[in-house]
C-alpha cells in the first residue's frame, strides 16, 4: 500500500516536472510567436492609418480606416483640389514605388534564375555522376571549392565589367549568373548520389535514347523532388537579392521590390508615414501569404538542406 | 580483364558529354565570377579617384591593412578599415552567439518525446517566417518601427508608458548595432532551429532510450549525447554563419535614418560598396574596394578550407564505397560477357 | 495528404516560375532591342556631329549661308516653334523626352507647366530617393544605354558630371550659349560653365536662403513687432547668439532659437566665400569654426542636435511652437513645400535675410551626350531657364526664386505674389538682394556633397565630443573618403 502510494507520488512528481517543463517551453514558444508576429502586424495595421493620425500617435495597435486613402496616395490616384503638399507627397512616392511594375520585374528575375539554376545544377550534377571523364574529380572539387565565395568578393570587378559591357540597366547580369550555382549543384550532386539509379541510363540508351533526352525525360523526372526543394530557395534568394539588383538596377522600368523599397527608405523629406508602412506591407506581405501556404513544404526542405550537409 | 579494359575504352566514347554537361556551368561561372573576381584582384592594384589608371603595387593593401600608402588619409582609412572589420565581427558575433543558443534550445525542446508541446508545426513555421522576409523590408520596417524619436512606435510606446526621453535605436552607435543583432538573430534563429532539429532527429533514438534507463536526467542527455553528436553540424553551421557573416549588407546598409548610412554600422561588404559606388569612376575609391575585397577573398578561402576539410572524411570515404560498388558491378558485368554499353 | 501538399506546392512554384519565364521572353526582346537602339542612335549621334562640324565650315565658308545641306536636324529646326537661338546639333530621333533626376519635387512643379505646352512626352527617371543617393546612382545609369535626354545635378556635386564629356554635352549642342543667360544670376552661369569655359548646365532656380520666424512666439518672448526688429536682433551670428540667450531665458528651454544642425550649417557655411577644397587641399578652417559654433549652441542648449532635418520631429517643432524658426532655402517655401506644412497656414510666420546671405542646394539642368530628343530638351531648357514669361509662371507657381533677374523684379514690382503662411509677404522681395549677392561660384568643389555629409554625420553622432576630436574625425573620415585630398 505504503510502496504504491510512494511509487504514485513519484509518477505524479514526474507528471508535474514534465508539465511544468511543458509549459515553460509553451510559453517562450508563445513569446518567440509574438515577436515574429507583432510586428507584421503593427506593419499592417498601421498601413491603415493615416500619416497624421500616425504623427499624433504612432502606437496605434488597432485598424484605421485610410488603407484605401494611402493606397490613393502610391498609386498617385488624388483629387487635382487635394492640396499641393499631399500631390507633393502622392508624386514622390508613386514615381518611386510602383508595386505591380516591382512585383513583374522581381518575378521575372526570380522565375528566371530559378528555372536556370535548377535546370543547369541538374545538368551539372547529372553530368559529374552519371559520367566518367579526366576532369571530373577536378571539376567537383572546383564546384565545393568556390561555393563559399561570397558575391561582395568580386563585385566591383562585375559593376565595371557590366558597365563596359553595356549590361547596366538590364536583367542579363542578373539572370544568366544564375547558371552558375555551386551550391544548389553540390545539394543535387549529392541526391543524385544517394537515390540516382545508374542501370536506368544504360536502360534508356537500349533504347536507343540520346544522351540528352535521356537526361531530360528519365532523369530529370526522378530529380524533381530535389528540384522542387532548391527551387523554392532560389526563388527566395532570387527574389530577396538586394545587392546585386541595385548594383546593375538604375532605370525606374526595372526597379524589383527590394530596391523599391530602399528607395522609399531614402525619402529625406515628405514622409508619409502611413503610406511608408503601406509600401513596406505591399512588400512583405504577398511573400508571408505564399509562404504560410507552402510552409509545409518549405520547412521540410530546410530540413532536409541540414541533413545533407 | 580484358573486357574491363573494353568497357573503359566505351566508357571515354561517352566522356564527351560529361565534358558537355558541365560546359555550361563552367562558362559562365568564369565569365560572370571568375573574370569579375580577376578583375576585381586588377583594380587593387590600381589608384583611386583621379589617379585611378595608374599601376600602384600593393600601395591599397598596405593602406588599408597598415596605414601606411600614398593617400594623405592612409591611417584613417586604414582605421576605418579596420572598423568595418571590427563591426562585421562583433555584428556577426552578437547575433550568432544568441542565434545558436536559442536554436539549440528549441530544437532539443521540439524534438523531445516527453514534452507535450501542442501546435509544433503552427510554432515551426512562425519562426521560421522572418527567413523569408526581404531583408531590404525588414530593415525598412524596423527602420520605422523603432525610430530615434516619439514619432515611432516603439519610442512612443515607451514614452506613453513614462519614459523621458526617446532612445535612439537606429542612430546610437551601440543601440543600434544592438538592433541588427537583434534583427539578425529574428531573421535567422528559425533556421537554425530545423537544421539542428533535423541533426537531433538524425541521432538514434536507441541512444535516448538506453540513458533513460539508466537514469540521465535530460540536461544529462543534451551535455553528453545530442550535443557530441550535433558537433559537425553545429560547426558546419558557424562556418557558413561567418561566411555570411564577412557578407553582412542589407541591413547595416539600409538600416538608418535619412540620406547617409550609418557608419557606426559599417561592416566589410559596405565598406567595399560604399568605396566603389561614389558616382563617377573619378569619384570611387576602386583600388581600396579591390584591395579589401581580396583580403575578405583570402579569409573566406581560410575558413571555407576549414569545412572543405571537415567534409573531405566523409566524401573520401563515399567515393571509396562507390568505387567499390563499381568494381562489384563492372565484375557483375563482365560476368555477363560485356554485351551492356557502359 | 502530404503528398497532395508537395504537389500542390510543386505546382504553384512551376506556375509562377513558368510565368515568369514567359514574361521573361518577352523582357529579352526588349533588352535586345534597347542596347541596338542605342548604338543606332550613338551612331546617328556621331553622324549628326560630324554633320554639324561640316556645316559649320560649310556655313564659314560661304559666308553664313545657312541653309546649305538640309539635313534632318535643320528640319527639325525649322519645326520647332521655340526653338530660337543657334542652331541643335543633337539628334531628334526618339519622342521621349527623359529627364534624369531623383524624387525632386521642383520638376513637378515644372511639369504642371510644361504639359500643356509640350510636344512629346516628358518623362521624369528617378535615380535614388534623395540628390547624394542620386549623385553615386548617375553615372551608372547615363551611359548605360537607357534613354537620358537632360538630367539634374546639385551644386555639391555637379562639377562630377559637368567636367566629363561622357556624361554631359555642351548646351551650344542644343542652340543655346552664354548669352541667353543675361538675365539670369551670374553665380548659377558661372557654376554651369565647365574647366574649358563650355556651357554645359543652367539652373532654373536661385536658391537663396534666409530665416523665417514665428511672429507670435517673437512678440510673447523677445518683445519683437515687426521684421525690421526682428533682423536687427540677428542682423549677424553674435547677434543671432545673443537673442538665441535671450530667447532661452525668456522661455525658460521652451522655445529653441532654430531647430536643426542642418539648416544652421546653409547658413554659416556659404557665408564664408571660401572654398571647402582648395587645389587638393581640405579648408578644415570653415568646418572648424561650424564644429566651434555647434557645439557652442548645442552645449548652450539653443538647438537640438538630435534631430534629423526634415523630419516630423523637425516639422513639429515649428508646428507646436517649440522653435522659434528656420533656416529655409526658396524650394521651402512654396505652397505644399516645408514652410507650408511644416509651420500651419495661420500666416503667423515672416521671413528675414537673417544673420547672413546665403544660398542653400539650386539644381541644374545639364544635357547627356546621348541626347536624342533634342529640340524638346532645347525648348525644355529656355522655358524654365530663359524664358522670363513662363519663368514668371513658374516663380508664382512653386514659390521657388526663379533664375531671371526680369521676371523677378517684374513679381516684386507686381506685388503679385502674396504668401499665405508668410501672412501675405512676398518672399521673393526679401530674397533678392540675396540672390544678387550669392558669390557660390569660387568656393564649390566636386567633393562637396561628401564633405559636408560627412561634416554633419560626424557632428551628430559625436556632438558629445571636444571640437578638436570631432574636427579629427571629420578630416580623417574626408581623406579616407577622398583619395585626391590632403589636409
Amino acid at each position: 500500500m505504503s510502496m504504491k502510494q510512494q511509487y504514485g507520488a513519484q509518477k505524479d512528481n514526474y507528471h508535474k516536472q514534465i508539465m511544468i517543463k511543458s509549459t515553460i517551453i509553451l510559453v517562450v514558444c508563445i513569446l518567440l510567436t509574438l515577436i515574429c508576429l507583432v510586428p507584421i502586424y503593427i506593419l499592417i495595421v498601421n498601413a491603415t492609418h493615416t500619416h497624421t493620425e500616425l504623427a499624433e500617435n504612432p502606437s496605434q495597435l488597432f485598424f484605421g480606416g485610410a488603407l484605401g486613402e494611402n493606397m490613393k496616395i502610391l498609386t498617385n490616384d488624388i483629387a487635382e483640389d487635394a492640396g499641393k503638399a499631399l500631390r507633393r507627397v502622392a508624386r514622390q512616392y508613386s514615381s518611386v514605388f510602383n508595386i505591380g511594375r516591382g512585383y513583374l520585374n522581381s518575378l521575372i528575375i526570380a522565375g528566371c534564375t530559378t528555372l536556370l539554376t535548377v535546370f543547369f545544377s541538374a545538368l551539372t550534377a547529372y553530368g559529374l555522376v552519371v559520367y566518367d571523364f579526366k576532369l571530373k574529380g577536378p571539376a567537383y572539387t572546383f564546384i565545393i571549392g568556390v561555393m563559399m565565395i561570397p558575391v561582395q568578393v568580386s563585385s566591383a570587378g562585375f559593376v565595371r565589367f557590366m558597365y563596359s559591357l553595356n549590361l547596366i540597366n538590364n536583367f542579363i547580369p542578373l539572370i544568366i549568373p544564375a547558371i552558375a550555382a555551386p551550391a544548389v549543384i553540390f545539394f543535387m550532386h549529392s541526391s543524385l548520389k544517394s537515390t540516382f539509379p545508374l542501370s536506368i541510363v544504360e536502360a534508356a540508351r537500349i533504347d536507343g535514347c540520346s544522351e540528352f533526352r535521356t537526361f531530360m525525360s528519365v532523369a530529370l523526372p526522378l530529380m524533381k523532388p530535389a528540384m522542387a526543394v532548391q527551387a523554392i530557395f532560389a526563388f527566395v534568394q532570387n527574389w530577396n537579392n538586394y545587392y546585386t539588383q541595385n548594383m546593375i538596377l538604375k532605370n525606374d522600368k526595372m526597379m524589383t521590390v527590394p530596391i523599391m523599397v530602399s528607395k522609399v527608405l531614402q525619402f529625406d523629406k515628405d514622409v508619409n508615414y502611413g503610406v511608408n508602412y503601406l509600401c513596406i506591407a505591399l512588400s512583405i506581405v504577398p511573400i508571408v501569404v505564399v509562404y504560410v501556404a507552402l510552409s509545409k513544404f518549405i520547412i521540410a526542405g530546410v530540413a532536409l538542406g541540414g541533413v545533407k550537409e | 580483364m580484358a573486357s574491363a579494359a573494353q568497357s573503359r575504352i566505351k566508357s571515354i566514347s561517352y566522356a564527351k558529354y560529361g565534358y558537355m554537361f558541365i560546359a555550361p556551368f563552367f562558362l559562365v561561372y568564369c565569365f560572370f565570377q571568375i573574370w569579375p573576381l580577376i578583375y576585381t584582384f586588377i583594380l587593387s592594384f590600381k589608384g583611386n579617384q583621379s589617379n585611378n589608371a595608374a599601376f600602384v603595387g600593393l600601395d591599397n593593401y598596405t593602406t588599408i591593412l597598415f596605414g601606411q600608402g600614398m593617400a594623405a588619409g592612409a591611417a584613417a582609412t586604414k582605421a576605418e578599415f579596420l572598423q568595418a572589420l571590427g563591426n562585421t565581427f562583433i555584428l556577426w558575433f552578437g547575433n550568432f552567439v544568441p542565434q545558436i543558443l536559442l536554436s539549440l534550445l528549441l530544437a532539443v525542446w521540439f524534438t523531445d518525446a516527453k514534452v507535450k508541446l501542442p501546435g509544433k508545426g503552427f510554432f515551426k513555421v512562425v519562426m521560421y517566417m522572418p527567413n523569408i522576409i526581404t531583408a531590404a523590408s525588414v530593415a525598412a520596417l524596423y527602420v520605422n518601427l523603432f525610430g530615434d524619436s516619439q514619432y515611432y512606435f516603439v519610442n512612443s510606446l515607451l514614452m506613453n508608458a513614462g519614459m523621458a526621453n526617446p532612445i535612439h535605436f537606429v542612430t546610437d552607435p551601440v543601440i543600434s548595432k544592438g538592433m541588427v543583432m537583434f534583427i539578425q538573430t529574428w531573421l535567422w534563429f528559425g533556421n537554425t532551429m530545423i537544421m539542428l532539429m533535423s541533426g537531433i532527429m538524425g541521432i538514434s533514438p536507441s541512444l535516448f532510450e538506453a540513458a533513460d534507463i539508466d537514469g540521465a536526467n535530460s540536461s544529462q542527455q543534451f551535455f553528453n549525447i545530442t550535443l557530441p553528436l550535433l558537433q559537425p553540424i553545429m560547426v558546419y553551421t558557424l562556418v557558413t554563419s561567418m561566411i555570411g557573416g564577412l557578407q553582412m549588407f542589407d541591413l547595416p546598409y539600409l538600416y538608418h535614418n535619412g540620406s547617409n548610412f550609418s557608419r557606426s554600422l559599417e561592416t566589410v561588404a559596405v565598406y567595399i560598396y560604399f568605396n566603389f559606388n561614389k558616382g563617377t569612376v573619378e569619384q570611387a575609391n576602386y583600388g581600396y574596394a579591390g584591395a579589401a575585397s581580396i583580403i575578405i577573398f583570402a579569409i573566406t578561402a581560410i575558413l571555407g578550407s576549414i569545412t572543405f576539410y571537415m567534409n573531405r572524411d566523409k566524401d573520401a570515404i563515399a567515393k571509396k564505397k562507390q568505387r567499390k560498388m563499381a568494381e562489384k558491378q563492372q565484375k557483375a558485368r563482365a560476368k555477363q560477357g560485356g554485351g551492356l554499353t557502359i | 495528404m502530404s503528398k497532395l501538399k508537395r504537389t500542390l506546392a510543386l505546382l504553384a512554384t512551376l506556375a509562377v516560375t513558368s510565368t515568369a519565364f514567359v514574361a521573361c521572353g518577352d523582357k529579352k526582346e526588349d533588352s535586345n532591342a534597347s542596347p541596338a537602339e542605342n548604338n543606332n542612335s550613338s551612331v546617328a549621334d556621331d553622324a549628326n556631329a560630324g554633320d554639324a562640324d561640316a556645316d559649320a565650315d560649310a556655313n564659314a565658308d560661304a559666308d553664313a549661308n545657312a541653309d546649305a545641306d538640309a539635313d534632318a536636324d535643320a528640319d527639325a529646326d525649322a519645326d520647332a516653334p521655340a526653338a530660337v537661338g543657334g542652331e541643335i546639333s543633337l539628334p531628334d530621333t526618339d519622342d521621349v523626352l527623359t529627364i534624369v533626376c531623383w524624387t525632386d519635387t521642383d520638376l513637378n512643379n515644372m511639369f504642371d507647366i510644361y504639359t500643356p505646352v509640350q510636344a512629346s512626352e516628358v518623362k521624369y527617371q528617378n535615380c535614388g530617393g534623395n540628390g547624394t543617393e542620386a549623385s553615386t546612382q548617375y553615372a551608372n545609369y547615363l551611359n548605360s544605354g537607357d534613354d537620358v535626354d537632360l538630367f539634374v545635378a546639385e551644386a555639391g556635386w555637379i562639377l562630377n558630371y559637368i567636367n566629363d564629356d561622357s556624361m554631359s554635352a555642351p548646351m551650344e549642342q542644343l542652340g543655346i550659349s552664354t548669352a541667353d543667360y543675361a538675365d539670369a544670376y551670374q553665380y548659377t552661369v558661372e557654376i554651369g560653365t565647365d574647366n574649358n569655359g563650355v556651357l554645359k548646365a543652367a539652373s532654373w532656380q536661385a536658391a537663396a536662403g534666409g530665416w523665417a520666424y514665428n511672429a507670435t512666439l517673437a512678440e510673447q518672448y523677445l518683445g519683437v513687432t515687426s521684421e525690421d526688429d526682428m533682423q536687427k536682433k540677428v542682423s549677424n551670428w553674435d547677434n543671432f547668439k545673443a537673442t538665441a540667450e535671450e530667447l532661452k531665458t525668456a522661455s525658460d528651454g521652451a522655445v529653441t532659437m532654430t531647430v536643426s544642425l542642418g539648416g544652421l550649417w546653409q547658413a554659416f557655411s556659404t557665408a564664408q566665400n571660401a572654398a571647402w577644397v582648395d587645389g587638393t587641399t581640405i579648408n578644415t578652417g570653415i568646418a572648424s569654426d561650424f564644429v566651434a559654433m555647434a557645439k557652442e549652441y548645442v552645449d548652450g542648449g539653443y538647438i537640438d542636435p538630435s534631430v534629423e532635418q526634415w523630419s516630423t520631429e523637425w516639422e513639429n517643432y515649428g508646428k507646436d511652437g517649440k522653435t522659434l524658426g528656420y533656416f529655409f532655402s526658396t524650394w521651402c517655401l512654396g505652397e505644399g513645400a516645408q514652410l507650408d506644412t511644416n509651420c500651419g497656414t495661420e500666416g503667423n510666420w515672416r521671413l528675414i535675410q537673417g544673420p547672413q546671405e546665403y544660398f542653400w542646394g539650386g539644381s541644374w539642368l545639364c544635357v547627356s551626350p546621348n541626347c536624342n530628343t533634342a529640340t524638346e530638351a532645347a525648348n525644355f531648357i529656355r522655358t524654365f531657364t530663359c524664358n522670363a514669361d513662363t519663368m514668371e509662371e513658374y516663380a508664382l507657381y512653386s514659390g521657388d526664386f526663379a533664375n531671371n533677374k526680369v521676371a523677378m523684379n517684374k513679381i516684386i514690382a507686381d506685388g503679385s505674389n502674396s504668401n499665405p503662411s508668410l501672412g501675405g509677404q512676398d518672399q521673393f522681395a526679401v530674397l533678392a538682394g540675396v540672390a544678387e549677392g550669392i558669390k557660390m561660384s569660387d568656393s564649390i568643389s566636386k567633393y562637396d556633397q561628401n564633405l559636408k555629409d560627412t561634416l554633419l554625420n560626424t557632428l551628430k553622432d559625436n556632438i558629445s565630443e571636444d571640437a578638436d576630436t570631432i574636427l579629427q574625425k571629420f578630416t580623417d573620415q574626408a581623406l579616407a573618403d577622398n583619395t585626391d585630398l590632403n589636409a
